[in-house]
């Protein structure tokens, strides 16, 4: 007998069958893929259960807190209990991303993102879900560096942005920053050294703009992960929930930037 | 005589004017306008068209003509 021999519904027997069809989705790419994600807050919630429901092979998650019930109103692995418990945020992302999709490997590193024992290099892409200036000129440094791809996200209320950094040739993080950016990070920073204490102020955020957000950072690493740099966002996308608009903006590699001075 | 460009307001949709000299920075254009608007501290950037532009560049080297228009934008830094 010749063909291909089909049995009605077998479709619906592939977990991946409808990601399948999005014809430069390459999902042999993603099962094979390591990524890391820098932050399990809101954004971190909602980047590991998109990149898990996308069928990433290796996902690991670094985060140094812990739960506390105002995160509850965001964050889709956290339950009351789990604030009542101190729960670590890195570990309960990965338990509830594992839940989703159970051959997915994921590692939770509980700690600063600084102090990471995982080789940068051994990532195909890095997504930054953080929520200070500091860590993200580290994560961004670090991954420019190592020529990892860098996908920042940042929200605000109704309001976001995502970051596409594309090493060695596209502009970085630190480039698009300016006098405004350091004064957050001279405000924030009360005292250095080893035992850093600083000052956050409580930013708004809700549900609906993390998940815009989240989204298309999880988009953007899913292109870059199916060698699809080509359609990544050049260079920043600004997200406006209270209008709904969003615009795409571009920047130029700064000369002052540490990360890749301009010869 | 300097140069007047107008700043948007990207959260409110007002506009302001101001007459800039050559030398001065779009540094100076984010703190003038954020300091007018009573923004609470943030990272702002400027935009004009599709260009973020940077922070350090002076108003000499942006080509910019009178009444030209930029937008300040909150860059969001939450997670």
């Amino acid at each position: 007998m010749e063909g291909t021999v089909l049995r009605p519904g077998s479709y619906d027997d592939d977990r991946f069958d409808r990601s399948k069809r999005i014809p430069w989705l390459d999902m042999e790419a993603l099962s094979d893929s390591r990524v890391l994600v820098v932050g399990a807050g809101a954004l971190g919630n909602e980047v590991v259960k998109n990149l898990a429901l996308s069928g990433v092979g290796d996902i690991t998650i670094v985060d140094m807190d812990h739960v506390v019930l105002s995160n509850l109103n965001r964050c889709l692995f956290f339950r009351g209990h789990d604030a009542q418990q101190k729960g670590m945020k890195a570990q309960l992302v990965a338990d509830g991303a594992k839940d989703l999709f159970p051959e997915c490997r994921l590692t939770p590193w509980v700690g600063r993102v600084e102090d990471m024992p995982f080789p940068w290099p051994g990532f195909q892409v890095v997504l930054g879900c953080l929520d200070n200036v500091m860590a993200r000129l580290h994560v961004n440094a670090h991954s420019y560096h190592h020529a990892v791809p860098y996908v920042d996200g940042g929200t605000d209320g109704f309001r976001g942005k995502v970051q596409v950094v594309l090493p060695p040739d596209g502009p970085c993080l630190q480039c698009g920053m300016n006098g405004s950016h350091q004064r957050i990070l001279e405000k924030r920073f009360s005292c250095t050294g080893s035992d850093v204490s600083f000052f956050m102020p409580k930013m708004a955020a809700e549900i609906t703009t993390t998940s815009v957000i989240a989204a298309i950072q999880v988009r953007e690493a899913l292109k870059i992960l199916s060698q699809r740099p080509d359609m990544c966002i050049r260079n920043v996308l600004f997200y406006d929930g209270e209008r709904g608009e969003s615009m795409v903006l571009e920047m130029e590699k700064s000369e002052g930037c540490q990360n890749h001075p301009i010869m | 005589m300097g140069i007047r460009l107008k700043v948007k307001n990207a959260e409110m949709g007002k506009e302001l004017t101001l007459e800039l000299s050559p030398d001065e920075t779009i540094e100076d254009v984010i703190n003038s306008a954020a300091e007018y608007w009573n923004k609470d501290s943030g990272a702002y950037i400027i935009r004009r068209g599709k260009q973020i532009l940077k922070g350090g560049m002076k108003i000499s080297e942006l080509g910019i003509l009178n009444d030209d228009v930029v937008e300040l934008i909150p860059d969001p830094e939450g997670g």
